[in-house]
């Protein structure tokens, strides 16, 4: 009997083992249907904040899913899924679903980009969904980042903010060094004899007088070298021919101008050229390791706030006022400064287009975008002349965004920005020579896309 | 005979009856995509969206550019690297580790956490101990060199940064493949030669190796296709720069499809890899020599 029940149990065990194989199966394949299910009916958006990377990430997610929920609450009938991709790969992620039928239907897209997305088709025009009156158009059509999103009539993206950059400086640094805070440099002659004033090399106390990103990513070109060749009367593309133009005699000066920043001068670290925007200048300024920081965004303003060197100026008040911080426009001639901002697009198989043009209405409105961090500042004129935009630190920013101008419409912009980079990052830490080094990475260029 | 034939030919077709679904998903799965990707490579799309062949043209315009010139050199400096030094670090562990030692196990145990660990994470970890201002390999290195020497700003120790990077990541593997094949070697036959009076080197040379000639030319192909194919760990690490000083080709090949959306360049990009890894597939599949090795 013993026996019999033994022979039994060991029989009935592999039958128990293949049946917990197949629930095990059967789960997982429902887990990947159940995973792959496109959010049943939701409208999908797709941001571009990961919240583990960083605070100011953080709070634009928090942001995100305050609104959503006064939109949930006004429209409790719709579903909202989001997506979240990576800042420089969600516009290439649109296209290639666009191209695979993978629909999203709302998402962040980058002025740079618009160019290859009219080319690409992934973009729905939004002006006949979004149905503005001439007046609320013009709220927005000021903006450089709107200019390159309209082509022929057609509008493929809303700004959501305007990002412009300026110098951004430490009060109490300028006066230890015997400078007035509250007159600031307004040239680049000024601005490097204040940068020599402010650097301090002590044992374990290094300030740098003016720290500038020069690494491999695309802020390179967009907040050093453009400006600069910019200012020196030179151009980073030709519209006409299609050919990068920036070898020229003013994209050597800029090149040197920043070569000499750091070699010569010695204001600036040499490591701005090795890391990344973030680690190169957001984090030393707010250690104290640097007195001024050219390319400053607008989107960092809220950081300043939680340091408390500034106060009531994120969310802005009309009391408002700098504390250990401040800024002042950079000091190129007037439309050699960098301003985009982030758009909002409507994918072109997205299968809710209106929902999608209905969603984007609300997120842009006034009350909503005004503590979007990363709206920097505000893409609507409108909201400009309201009180709390009228304390000196707003309108110096607002004078920088009016001065700004967006990227060459190039749609091989990414390979143009990531070219110069890396020229310049030759330039600055390999010593090589800058009218060789700009000339091959213009000739690379050329020779791929001016004849396309 | 006849009927011995015939059985034969039988169950040979039912083997290839059987084996028909399997060669319909390596079609779908494998060739057909690979055929749509090296098509692509002799492809351009132009303003107006259309597509069109346009022969070798993309080939020539890579092999005219010094920059794809120079990623091809550097994924041959970066493979020969990463795998002459870590097969030798992985063979040596590997010597190490099945000898019967105290706390092997635990030696084993805290070597693969590398092997395990995603590239990425381990590329920010290196990242930071080469941070110019904080890193304590920087320290080091400015001890020697001065305060000025930034480790990845310069084209040389970039690059070297790159292969360390992958070298810790992959002897361990290599350590666990080798250990693998001469813990199967038969004690005997090492008895044997301690009989004929063989010292250690001689064991070596002519019993662990020779034995293990399979596991090596197996991890060796692993470990290369893995190198060549690696852009992640590289992008993590140094996206490429100074310069394009640590741009390699599967970098290269990232950039201009996740990055700038160029397929068709890309694509073209991708058969130059497969054509490199091609040519190190045949010469490691050469150190076997098509013979049958017997454990």
């Amino acid at each position: 009997m013993f026996a019999l029940g033994t022979v039994a149990r060991v029989k009935a065990r592999p039958r128990r083992r293949t049946w917990s194989w197949a629930v095990i199966l059967v789960g997982a394949f429902l887990s990947v249907i159940m995973g792959c299910r496109p959010g049943g009916n939701a409208i999908k958006l797709a941001h571009i904040y990961d919240p583990l990377s960083a605070p100011s990430a953080r709070a634009n997610c928090e942001w995100i899913e305050r609104v959503l929920q006064r939109y949930r609450e006004m429209h409790p009938d719709v579903e909202i899924s989001i997506e979240q991709f990576k800042w420089d790969q969600i516009d290439a992620k649109l296209m290639t679903d666009y191209r695979a039928g993978a629909s999203h239907d709302l998402a962040w897209t980058s002025p740079q980009w618009m160019a290859k997305h009219f080319d690409e088709g992934d973009l729905l025009d939004v002006s006949p969904l979004l149905n503005w009156s001439a007046q609320e158009t013009a709220d927005f059509s000021w903006s450089p980042a709107w200019k390159t999103a309209e082509r022929e009539g057609k509008v493929i993206g809303v700004p959501n903010g305007v990002h412009t950059r300026v110098v951004c400086f430490r009060r109490d640094y300028f006066e230890e060094a015997g400078l007035d805070p509250d007159n600031p440099p307004q040239t680049l002659d000024e601005i490097l004899e204040a940068a020599v004033k402010l650097t301090r090399q002590e044992e374990g106390e290094d300030v740098w007088g003016l720290g500038v990103y020069c690494g491999r990513e695309r802020g390179t070109i967009e907040l050093a070298f453009a400006p600069l060749l910019w200012h020196y009367g030179g151009e980073l593309w030709d519209e006409t021919t299609g050919r990068a133009i920036f070898a020229s005699e003013a994209g050597v000066k800029a090149a040197r101008f920043l070569y000499d920043l750091m070699h010569k001068h010695k204001v600036c670290p040499t490591w701005c050229a090795t890391g990344t925007y973030d680690d190169d200048l957001l984090e030393p300024f707010l250690n104290g390791r640097m007195a001024m920081v050219w390319g400053w965004g607008s989107y960092w303003i809220e950081i300043l706030e939680q340091k408390g060197w500034i106060q009531g100026l994120f969310p802005p008040t009309p009391d408002g006022k700098t504390v250990v911080a401040d800024v002042f426009v950079t000091p190129t001639i007037p439309q050699a400064q960098f301003t985009n901002a982030w758009l909002m697009s409507v994918h072109a198989i997205s299968k809710r287009p209106q929902d999608a043009a209905n969603l984007l209405d609300f997120l842009v409105q006034p009350e909503q975008l005004i503590d979007f961090p990363d709206a920097g500042l505000p893409a609507r004129r409108s909201m400009w002349d309201r009180p709390e935009y009228q304390t000196q630190f707003y309108r110096r920013w607002r004078r920088a965004a009016e001065r700004g101008r967006s990227m060459p419409a190039t749609p091989h912009y990414n390979e143009l920005a990531d070219g110069i980079a890396a020229a310049i990052q030759e330039i600055l830490l390999q010593d090589a020579d800058a009218a060789k080094t700009l000339k091959r990475a213009e000739d690379e260029y050329n020779a791929r896309f001016a004849q396309l | 005979m006849r009927g011995s034939l015939s059985f034969s030919s039988q169950r040979n077709f039912a083997a290839t009856l059987l084996l028909l679904p399997a060669l319909a998903l390596l079609i779908g799965l494998l060739l057909y995509p690979l055929v749509l990707g090296i098509r692509s490579a002799f492809e351009m799309t132009g303003a107006d969206g259309a597509t069109k062949f346009v022969g070798g043209r993309l080939f020539s315009v890579l092999a005219h550019e010094p920059r794809f010139l120079a990623d091809v050199l550097r994924s041959v400096v970066y493979v020969v690297g990463n795998v002459g030094i870590s097969f030798v670090l992985g063979y040596g562990a590997a010597l190490v580790i099945t000898r019967p030692v105290r706390a092997a196990g635990i030696v084993r145990a805290t070597i693969i956490i590398p092997w395990i660990t995603p590239p990425v994470v381990s590329a920010v970890l290196f990242r930071s101990m080469v941070d110019p201002s904080k890193g304590p390999a920087s320290h080091v290195v400015q001890y020697f060199l001065g305060s000025g020497f930034m480790i990845l700003g310069n084209a040389q120790s970039a690059m070297a940064t790159v292969i360390v990077h992958s070298v810790w990541r992959s002897f361990p593997f290599i350590m666990l493949m080798i250990a693998a094949g001469i813990a199967a070697i038969p004690n005997e036959l090492y008895e044997s030669a301690a009989v004929e009076g063989c010292g250690a080197f001689r064991r070596f040379r002519y019993i662990t190796l020779p034995l293990t000639k399979l596991h090596c030319a197996i991890v060796l192909l692993i470990v290369t296709m893995w190198t060549i194919q690696d852009a992640e760990g590289v992008y993590a690490l140094t996206s490429g720069g100074p310069g394009y000083s640590t741009e390699v080709v599967a970098l290269r090949l990232f950039r201009e499809s996740f990055l700038n959306f160029d397929l068709h360049i890309a694509a073209a990009v991708g058969v130059v890899l497969l054509l490199i890894s091609g040519v190190f597939a045949a010469l490691y599949l050469s150190l076997v020599g098509g013979k049958r090795v017997e454990l």
